[in-house]
């Protein structure tokens, strides 16, 4: 029977007992319904745009409809060969990789010595890192973009690939992981005679798999998805990403199908990617902010 | 011994100096770099004479400023109108399902994955007035009128606003979640026999118990709003009239439109300083969660 696994619940505020009554019966249908309505709010735009895709321009201009009326692969082939979006992925792909590598190693390594080594002064260099989880990073654009100029940096990918070697947020995610491995463990390699370095490729690198894993995701989706740093930096050069790309048909005007098949491109990669690791990007999520 | 200790300090140096000359790049030094920027005169990239606080002046005179000011008040103000209670009534609603909880839960926080442009350019779509523009479609199926949507400046803010809801309402849900499914459930089961229905059990035991969770994500959330700036530039450019242009927005025109760096540095800092207070509150609070 539906109701039967209501005597199941762990949480929230109705309870089994709760469920005997009419009233509270035809509520929880109705918190079902609102909840399948919300999800419905929250995929609908995406599914529009891949059903506004497959139309053409005409269509999308004139017709008050939803639904195209084709689904025609090779419109999408078009738009994807005229703006060579092949380039665009190439170079968000080498953006992203190189981002992933550095938010793992250099986050990595600095909650290592917070959590564990814990050399003196090192409650300085974390309230450091506190406070600058406190102050979005677009506030310091002005003066890093001079000094990345200055630098001669711009047009490379290396100034985005390190901005995620410095993210106050991986940082707590990874000192909170490391916390929870057991000391007597950590101790005993010691005792064996393993130095720093040994603990922590041999004891907790491979016992880190799963927060790596987030972090990973977490920068790879930040990663693709980043505009400001890219578009400052890589505007007008042969590396431009698929943001850039995207930020830029603001001021080019280009007609809205393509504008939307652009989106629809930069959709897809982070779904796909969704749908692998749902589980691990959730759980990540509510876990990691309430700490942080 | 003594010597021993420095060593093991000397290696937790070593290990996490590379990230900390990341830190230092990314984020500590150019928040120092614009207060010295914002007190010279520059011209491009070189500073020239010192000029005290006349960068500030003359960005304070500035008309936009005023009116970017002005909007930070009502993004805020929309953003704890709306955005703020979305997510804990999420959080309430999903704790109460037994069934699809999984469905439910990746569902609403699948916006959060696709990239912020594109979010902006399908909701540009979804606004476009006229009978071809989305929600017009939508509403049309209802028998509404269409609207003219974003060209209304009293809705700019708040539909900008609701764009950003739905991006991000899934994911602090998800945390509310985590919140709600910790409280015990002999709470609930407590109160009932003491004779408490449903809407007093939330009221009573839910409510409060999120409230710390809800003070933390609320300051969050404010010092989130002042980040604000591809969303107006896509959708209006700041418009119409500035009565969506954000301080952000500003500071982008100073430093990379105009390129003068101390004007947008001098802004920077000001940005800094009110987030910086804001900040201050949120350690107070969380504090006091802890000492609790």
């Amino acid at each position: 029977m539906f109701f039967k696994k209501y005597n199941e619940k762990k949480d929230g505020v109705i309870r089994g007992y709760d469920v005997r009554s009419t009233s509270v019966k035809i509520a929880c249908i109705i918190i079902m319904l609102i909840c399948l309505l919300i999800v419905l709010c929250s995929v609908f735009p995406v599914v529009w745009v891949f059903l506004a895709s497959f139309k053409d321009i005409r269509e999308f201009n004139r017709e008050v409809t939803i639904i195209p009326s084709s689904f025609d692969l090779s419109k999408l082939q078009d738009t994807w060969q005229q703006f060579k979006f092949i380039k665009y992925y190439r170079n968000s792909l080498i953006a992203v990789a190189g981002s992933i590598v550095c938010a793992v190693i250099f986050n990595g390594l600095l909650a290592y010595v917070i959590a564990i080594l814990k050399p003196k002064g090192y409650k300085i260099i974390w309230m450091l890192v506190m406070w600058s989880l406190l102050i979005p990073s677009i506030t310091n654009i002005v003066s890093l973009y001079r000094n990345i100029n200055i630098l001669g940096l711009n047009g490379t990918f290396i100034p985005l690939w390190f901005a995620y070697g410095a993210n106050a947020f991986y940082v707590v995610l990874f000192k909170e992981f490391f916390e929870e491995i057991p000391g007597e463990l950590l101790e005993a390699a010691r005792l064996d005679g393993a130095g720093v370095l040994r603990v922590f490729t041999s004891i907790i690198l491979p016992l880190s798999r799963p927060i790596i894993m987030v972090v990973a995701i977490f920068a790879m989706t930040a990663a693709w998805s980043d505009f400001l740093l890219p578009y400052l930096t890589l505007k007008g050069t042969q590396f431009e990403t698929v943001m850039v790309k995207l930020f830029a048909f603001k001021d080019t005007p280009t007609d809205a199908v393509s504008v939307l098949r652009a989106c629809m491109f930069a959709i897809v990669p982070p779904t796909i990617i969704f749908a692998i690791f749902q589980k691990q990007i959730t759980d990540g999520a509510s876990a990691g902010a309430i700490k942080g | 011994m003594k010597t021993k200790f420095k060593r093991k300090d000397l290696i937790g140096w070593l290990v996490m100096l590379p990230t900390l000359i990341l830190f230092t790049f990314y984020v500590w030094e150019p928040l120092i770099e614009n207060i010295r920027l914002s007190l010279f005169k520059t011209i491009r990239y070189e500073t020239k004479e010192f000029v005290g606080l006349a960068n500030y002046a003359r960005v304070l005179k500035n008309p936009d400023f005023m009116a970017a000011f002005k909007n930070t008040f009502s993004y805020t103000f929309w953003s704890l109108a709306i955005g703020f209670l979305v997510p804990i009534v999420l959080g309430i609603l999903i704790s109460e399902t037994v069934y699809l909880k999984g469905l439910f839960r990746t569902g609403i926080y699948f916006p959060n994955i696709v990239p912020g442009i594109a979010t902006i350019w399908i909701w540009n779509y979804f606004f476009t007035p006229g009978p071809t523009g989305v929600l017009n479609i939508l509403l049309g199926k209802l028998g509404i009128e269409p609207s003219v949507w974003l060209n209304n400046p009293k809705w700019t803010i708040p539909l900008i606003i609701i764009t950003m809801t739905w991006k991000s309402a899934g994911s602090t849900a998800l945390i509310y979640m985590a919140n709600i499914s910790g409280i015990s459930p002999d709470l609930y089961e407590a109160a009932t026999i003491d004779g408490a229905t449903i809407w007093e059990r939330i009221r009573y035991i839910t409510l409060p118990n999120v409230f710390g969770l809800a003070k933390t994500l609320l300051i969050l959330q404010i010092i989130s709003v002042f980040q604000i700036l591809y969303e107006p530039m896509i959708l209006k450019n700041g418009g119409p009239n500035n009565a969506s242009i954000s301080l952000m927005m500003l500071q982008y025109r100073y430093a990379f439109r105009d390129s003068d760096y101390s004007g947008g540095a001098a802004l920077s800092v000001m940005i800094c300083i009110i987030l910086i207070i804001l900040s201050g509150i949120y350690m107070c609070l969380t504090k006091k969660k802890e000492n609790d």
